[in-house]
């Protein structure tokens, strides 16, 4: 059984509730002005994440929802609106946010332990004192043989391992993930969400995740958000009250089943819309 | 909790005696595949040499039946002596160094010049927005007409042939350097820009490497042309250098030495070539082949 990498182990212990506030917008909106006039991505958006909460967003192709993660990781000015982090307002990116998107995006002529270890050589870090910690993600996301490995000799489903661990080896305070899994096939699929609960439930690193697949948003979140179409606005929030651990099984459950219902339902008001 | 994850990539422990079985038939099939694949390997490799061997009979059989003028195409074996005693001429040494200076020299500066101008195009756009337009303008002449204008500046000796080799080898590099640069895939950007990098961060940790391959590719391109421009510039007007001897040779009607000295420069490319070549699959090792 390999060690699991103690991430945010400052945290306090998750409660039910009276749990700290860690994010939180309010009002934000954001127009693109193109030459051919303006687009509103998001209109009066107004979310708070509470620490170690899961939270994922749902919605129709173009509502909003990477413009949503890039505002909130300090990439994107907002139009109106603020966000904070910890009660501060964002307006870069902070080192207490870790961002992950839909591709891999490794370096090729970097190892898989020199991808992981770039976060560092960037922020100045001691690489060396961080190694060991690298090994350990990268022993808890599956690769140790890997390490030295070329990303061009791993599979899609593994490289997208790496960048977990490139993410997680810094202990953020907020995982954001963009679609991180869109790309694989199912059953890569099932088993990286596995893994990125098993990790993050464990640290208890706050998540703001995007999917186009609903059952992996019910499988994984605390909270669901489901979003309409252009322009984004927040259509209805979604509480999932399945126990925890979750596995595979919890999927035969029937309220796993109803949740997912609910969810397509919030949505499909606005497909026909 | 670990034992949940399905980890489809750790190797099965044991295998027990059918897989076993299927694992031995597919080394087999495995082994077969790759003799074929040898085995097609080596049917190219004779099929390339073939047509080589049929060039260089044609090339001696023409002239020697009279096919073709003896004066116009020398005999292949005629060329092969004439490459012999030429390069025991107690002047060839001199002419063959020179004109490799004049090659390497205009290489290296023009791929200097090129990465140079290249990365402050790329990385500075309002310099690219001022002096682009005339880097496209300056492209589209053909640099050969310059020649006699180098030799009225710079003289008859080997400066006038480095600026001719520089001023056409630079081009493919600049280019390269900065269509490399500016090719960062967006996602990359955005993941450096995550984590709070420098922009001389994205350059040399991202940025530079991403370009390599592009730009070795302009650097292989500019050895060619400063080959070509050390000739050109020789052609043009010079006391020495390879160019120049095959000039005189031309003037000599001793076409069977012209071939000689044209041998000896396809050499001197090829070796550059292959030496680039060697280079790159060294050091950009990540490449996509
Ligand atoms: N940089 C930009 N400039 C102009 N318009 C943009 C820009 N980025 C996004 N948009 C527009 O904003 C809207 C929301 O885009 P966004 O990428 O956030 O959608 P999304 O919900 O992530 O879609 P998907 O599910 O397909 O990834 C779209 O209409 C898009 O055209
Ligand atoms: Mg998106």
């Amino acid at each position: 059984m390999s060690q699991v990498p103690n991430i945010g182990s400052e945290a306090p212990a998750t409660g039910a509730s009276g749990r700290r506030r860690v994010i939180e917008t309010h009002g934000l909106s954001k127009i693109f002005t193109l030459s051919e006039g303006s687009v509103t991505a998001l209109r009066d958006v107004n979310i708070a994440i509470d620490e170690g909460e899961f939270v994922s967003f749902v919605g129709p192709s173009g509502c909003g929802k990477s413009t949503l993660l890039n505002i909130i990781s300090g990439l994107l000015p907002a139009t109106t609106g603020t966000v904070l982090l910890d009660g501060e307002d964002i307006t870069e990116p902070s080192h207490k946010m870790g961002f992950m998107f839909q591709t891999p995006v490794l370096l090729p002529w970097r190892t898989v332990e020199k991808n992981v270890l770039l976060p560092a050589e960037v922020q100045g870090l001691n690489v060396e004192a961080l190694r060991p910690k690298a090994l350990d993600v990268i022993e808890a996301v599956g690769l140790k043989d890997f390490r030295h490995a070329y990303p061009k000799q791993l599979s899609g489903g593994m490289q997208q391992r790496v960048a977990l661990a490139r993410v997680l080896t810094y202990e953020p305070e907020v995982l954001l993930m963009d679609e991180p899994f869109g790309a694989l096939d199912e059953f890569t699929r099932e088993a990286m969400n596995l893994e990125l609960m098993r990790i993050t439930q464990s640290a208890g690193i706050t998540c703001i995740f995007v999917t186009h697949n609903i059952t992996e948003a019910v499988f994984l979140s605390d909270k669901v958000v489901v979003m309409t179409p252009r322009p984004g606005e927040v259509s209805g929030v979604l509480d999932i009250d399945l126990p925890r651990p979750r596995e595979i099984g919890t999927m035969k459950d029937p309220a796993f089943a109803d949740l997912i219902f609910e969810v397509r339902s919030l949505l499909g008001r606005h497909v026909h819309a | 909790m670990r034992d949940a994850v399905i980890d489809a990539n750790a190797p099965s422990p044991r295998l027990d005696p059918v897989k076993a079985d299927a694992a031995k038939a597919d080394a087999a099939a495995r082994e077969l595949r790759r003799q074929r694949e040898r085995r097609t390997d080596w049917y190219y490799r004779i099929g390339a040499i073939s047509i080589g061997v049929v060039i260089l009979l044609l090339w001696e059989a023409l002239p020697y039946f009279d096919l073709v003028n003896p004066i116009i195409l020398p005999p292949f074996t005629k060329v092969a002596y004439a490459l012999y005693t030429l390069v025991q001429q107690p002047f060839f040494p001199r002419h063959l160094l020179i004109t490799l200076n004049e090659i390497v020299v205009g290489f290296l500066v023009g791929t200097g010049l090129g990465l140079g101008v290249g990365i402050a195009l790329a990385v500075w756009p309002p310099v690219k927005r001022l002096i682009y337009p005339y880097v496209v303008g300056f492209q589209a002449i053909p640099k050969i007409v310059f020649a006699p204008l180098f030799i009225a500046w710079f003289g008859f000796d080997q400066i006038s042939k480095i600026v001719m080799a520089v001023v056409i080898a630079f081009f493919p590099v600049l280019i390269n350097t900065m269509v490399g640069l500016e090719s960062v895939p967006a996602d990359a950007r955005k993941l450096m820009r995550s984590m709070k990098a420098t922009p001389l961060q994205l350059f040399y940790k991202v940025s530079f490497l991403h370009a390599l391959p592009i730009i070795f590719a302009g650097v292989q391109a500019a050895f060619t042309f400063a080959v070509i421009g050390a000739i050109v510039g020789e052609f043009v007007g010079a006391k020495e250098g390879l160019g120049y001897l095959l000039n005189l040779y031309n003037f000599q009607l001793r076409i069977d030495r012209a071939f000689a000295v044209i041998v000896i420069l396809a050499g001197i490319g090829a070796a550059g070539f292959f030496l680039l070549e060697w280079a790159d699959r060294k050091f950009i090792f990540w490449r996509e082949r």
